[in-house]
């Protein structure tokens, strides 16, 4: 085994543990957690089979196996950051959504002494 | 019992809101309506004091998230006519009384209460950036708008519906994109020159950077609101 091939076990091994440890200690969900396990895997099936990785690339014409594996790496990565920030645009509204409604059910401070406008639907119905 | 309700949207302006919200009352024949935008301070409880409803959201939302707010509680409460002015004492109250008239005379959906033709003094980035944001929205509402970015503003009951659903929270889209918004939904938009005091308290929102950052997502705003447009005109 190379020195690269040990590094590269290494980091999927710590990417593993690490994955596991956040799940357990609730900070990651288990569905953003299984995407990243997966990712630790696939590290571990690259790092092997250097000789695959390899003969796949000169088949679609990159030299280096190495360029392989960052371009799809690069690629990936960008997709996962991208659904992400549209994921968090959509919670972004709904959490707008919902501070507005906890305004509304907590009800208006009414003027002090006015008890009538202490309700949006009798307010315009005073004075 | 008025039919106008004064939006008065607030964060962290426990200094000077009740005077804004006494002048109001002084001036104006109307309910006012302080959205405590998540203060940290006692604006809230000053504003309350001071004779206005006041709604809190639980945290930071900005100010388009808090003027909708307001769109909603006229909406629910059945006012007329909505009048959006800042907490920080720029604006003039007695100002909005023309305001108020145009709409109610059905003169106008949104009065832009346009603070240049009264001698204020801008910055020269945001001078630039103003009046290329001017030129986009006047061609695109089809009449001269000079101040799209002001926070004074009055609506009527078809815009007070319109924004009550749907009014855009971020930075900048809150005025601008706005005013295309209920330009593109057929409501009339018209522009009356207001006094403007600088601020009487309060930091003003910009760090050079930022507002680059901001005038480049509203770039951002008005392509794709042209897109989405020409996609509903095909459809």
């Amino acid at each position: 085994m190379s020195k690269l091939e040990i590094a590269v076990l290494l980091a999927a091994a710590g990417l593993f543990v690490f994955v596991i440890e956040v799940v357990r200690r609730r900070r990651l969900s288990e569905g953003y957690a299984v995407l990243w396990l997966v990712v630790a895997v696939s590290g571990v099936l690259v790092g092997l089979a250097r000789p695959l990785v390899d003969r796949v690339s000169t088949s679609v014409g990159i030299v280096y196996g190495t360029s392989l594996v960052f371009s799809v790496t690069i690629l990936f990565l960008l997709a996962v950051s991208i659904n992400l920030s549209m994921h968090v645009s959509k919670l972004e509204g709904q959490i707008e959504d919902l501070a507005q409604e906890v305004a509304f059910l907590r009800g208006p401070l009414p003027p002090p002494g006015d008890d009538a406008a202490a309700e949006p639907d009798t307010s315009d119905q005073t004075g | 019992m008025s039919d106008v309700l004064v939006i008065v949207p607030a964060l962290n302006e426990a200094a000077t809101v009740a005077s804004v919200v006494t002048a109001i009352r002084q001036h104006l024949d109307a309910e006012v309506l302080v959205v405590d935008d998540g203060s940290s301070d006692a604006t809230a409880s000053v504003a309350a004091s001071a004779g206005a409803i006041v709604l809190s959201h639980p945290f930071n939302l900005g100010v388009g998230a808090a003027l909708r707010t307001g769109f909603r509680y006229a909406r629910e409460a059945g006012f007329s006519v909505a009048l959006q002015i800042d907490a920080d004492g720029q604006h003039e109250p007695a100002d909005a009384k023309g305001m108020i008239d145009l709409i109610v005379d059905g003169e106008a959906d949104v009065v832009v209460g346009s603070r240049f033709s009264s001698g204020y003094e801008i910055g020269l980035l945001r001078r630039f950036s103003m009046r290329v944001l001017s030129r986009r929205v006047s061609r695109s509402l089809g009449t001269r708008i000079t101040d799209t970015t002001s926070g004074f503003r009055a609506f009527g009951r078809p815009a007070i519906e319109y924004f009550a659903e749907w009014y855009p929270s971020a930075y900048l889209s809150d005025t601008v994109e706005a005013l295309l918004l209920a330009g593109e939904r057929g409501l009339r938009v018209v522009e009356v020159p207001v006094q403007m005091h600088q601020r009487q308290g309060g930091q003003a929102s910009s760090g050079t950077v930022k507002s680059l950052y901001h005038l480049v997502r509203l770039g951002l705003v008005m392509v794709v609101f042209r897109l989405r447009r020409s996609e509903r005109r095909s459809a």
